[in-house]
């Protein structure tokens, strides 16, 4: 029971993630590899403050502007650059946020990450088994869930759409580009920033390994492969690239193995669809 | 001490700069952001590894082995993924994506057959020769007479063959260049087995100095990029220097820090050019809308 409810609570974790992604890929057409970034700046910004001694929610909202902060960083590039020079410059973004979050030893303790990080505490009662993950993560994930329903509906949501198709006109129409781009990375990586600090104190442990390039090709291929420019699409791709290791160790590969396989498969994935369903299992928005 | 580190820079800048050509001409070329060349670099050493270590064929052999099977991939990809895309019209970023999920495949399948550890050729202390104040290698003398040999050769196929004319007269405009009945695909398939070689020389040599693991082409690519950003994108030549800037910034960086803020200065850089000089210090300036 409580390993259906571990993958239970990756997925809700990564379904935060990926939901956030699609705010940029899928609504904004910004194909961006830098999200592990943010999900790692998240993380260890609210692990620092608890280890401190300071509450999980202080901790959750700090570091959440954190991120929302730091995503200038990437969302200035991104009103001058397109395509891919774009994702060049979140590559970038990426492998300096890892190299020092590697590096910068007296701060994150580097390579021997941060041990024993303790579990939130509501009103003197502490989080610890995996059921109350589940349920304090699906708290937050429709909360999520259902802000970006909101969002999308709004007319911000539907400037951001317009941008995505035609740049010019929607500028012509008298909207602020710059300006909307860069809410839609704060709240994009905003919202990295809570699954960041979900994933440290559930998992209790963090180190600079669990945010890195792959990682964030990881991602990209969640929202790429589920579909982006919808709701829906996402979550079917975090279902299906969370539970399909899952299936393969029930087909008895060793482990020495199974991450090469899945990962040939999720690689083979990509390909097949570009080829023959460049929009993903069920998205509505065709990388341009 | 600065003419050992400036010796230093130029020789891993050689490196840099191998990988930032052959990334370029395929870029100039066909627009192709072609991440699966970190893939292509890998299969190169491995397969001289093969050749070289498990099977013991004689050595030069088993380096030319190499660099065929880096050609071999390098095709491989042209064919099965690039080649339909193209005549698909697909978008550049749908062709980025399947490179990625191609630069996934392949280095996975060889972590499968050769294990995720790192893999070295030659063990023990390689000979040395001073020259005054500064100890090089012989691979690092290796490295950089090869490097200078390719160039100029690169150089002289470009400028002086009809090949070379051609594959600039690509970079322009390939619509025009098929309507005056070149074909086109017969191109592509030259500039991807030039780029292969690249691929596959200079993941040889980086094998005999350090030794490999799959996921050393990724590293390796970025800053082959960043050379070419540098250099300037639009030409075929311009990341030679991008990649002896980066290496000769990279080593000042070791000698005046520590090796672990290499990769933070070399993406800083980046990064800058990308914002405030995209066209890099020779390319050719284009307007904001083509970039």
């Amino acid at each position: 029971m409580n390993y259906v409810l571990h993958i239970l609570v990756m997925i809700l974790i990564y379904g935060i993630l990926t939901l956030s992604l699609n705010l940029l890929v899928g609504y904004g057409g910004l194909l961006s590899l830098s999200q592990a970034a943010f999900y790692g700046i998240g993380a260890y910004a609210s692990t620092l403050l608890i280890i401190k001694g300071v509450n999980f929610f202080p901790s959750l909202i700090f570091s959440i502007f954190l991120t929302s902060i730091l995503s200038f960083f990437i969302a200035y590039p991104s009103l001058r650059l397109k395509g891919d020079y774009f994702v060049l410059a979140t590559l970038g973004f990426q492998i300096i946020v890892f190299s020092i979050l590697y590096n910068w030893v007296s701060l994150t303790k580097g390579p021997y990450g941060i041990p024993g990080i303790p579990g939130p505490k509501i009103f003197n009662f502490e989080l610890s088994t995996p059921f109350h993950y589940f349920i304090f993560s699906g708290i937050f994930f429709l909360i999520v869930f259902l802000f970006f329903k909101k969002l999308y509906n709004s007319p911000y949501g539907r400037v951001l759409k317009s941008i995505r198709e035609d740049e010019i006109a929607a500028s012509s129409l008298g909207k602020d580009i710059p300006l909307i781009k860069i809410w839609a990375f704060a709240i994009s990586c905003g919202v990295c920033a809570i699954s960041g600090s979900l994933y440290a104190t559930y998992v209790t442990y963090i180190d600079p390994t669990s945010f890195t390039l792959d990682e964030s090709i990881f991602i990209a291929s969640i929202v790429i492969l589920g579909g982006s420019g919808n709701l829906k699409g996402p979550l079917i791709g975090v279902a299906f690239m969370i539970i399909l290791p899952e299936f393969l160790r029930f087909l008895g590969l060793p482990d020495t193995i199974a991450p090469n396989v899945r990962q040939i498969i999720y690689g083979l994935l990509l390909i097949i669809l570009m080829k023959y369903k460049p929009s993903g299992i069920i998205g509505e928005y065709n990388l341009q | 001490m600065i003419s050992q580190f400036l010796v230093n820079g130029i020789i891993t800048g050689s490196i840099y700069a191998l990988i930032g050509l052959g990334f370029a001409l395929i870029y100039n070329t066909t627009h192709i952001f072609h991440i699966a060349y970190a893939g292509v670099y890998v299969v190169g050493s491995y397969a001289y590894y093969f050749f070289y270590r498990v099977l013991h064929l004689p050595v030069f052999l088993s380096l030319l082995l190499g660099i065929i099977f880096s050609v071999i991939v390098n095709l491989i990809i042209e064919f099965l993924i690039y080649r339909p895309a193209y005549k698909r019209k697909s978008s550049p970023m749908i062709s980025l994506i399947s490179s990625i999920g191609c630069y996934i495949c392949i280095v996975n399948l060889i972590a499968l057959l050769f294990g995720n550890e790192v893999k070295i050729i030659y063990s023990g202390i390689q000979p040395s020769y001073n020259f005054g104040s500064i100890i090089v290698t012989q691979i690092q003398v290796i490295q950089l007479v090869s490097f200078i040999f390719l160039l100029i050769s690169y150089l002289l196929f470009m400028k002086k063959t009809s090949f070379g004319k051609l594959i600039m007269a690509f970079s322009n405009n390939p619509e025009l260049l098929s309507s005056v009945g070149v074909n086109i695909f017969n191109l592509r398939i030259i500039i991807f087995i030039i780029s292969g070689v690249f691929a596959g020389i200079a993941s040889c040599l980086v094998a005999t100095d350090i030794g490999m693991d799959p996921w050393g082409g990724m590293s390796l690519l970025l800053v082959g990029m960043v050379s070419l950003i540098v250099g300037g994108v639009g030409k075929f030549n311009t990341a030679a220097l991008g990649g002896f800037l980066i290496g000769i910034i990279q080593s000042l960086v070791v000698w005046k820090t520590s090796a672990k803020w290499q990769d933070c200065i070399t993406f800083l850089i980046l990064i800058i050019f990308l914002l405030f000089k995209p066209e890099g210090i020779l390319g050719t300036k284009r307007r904001f809308e083509e970039i």
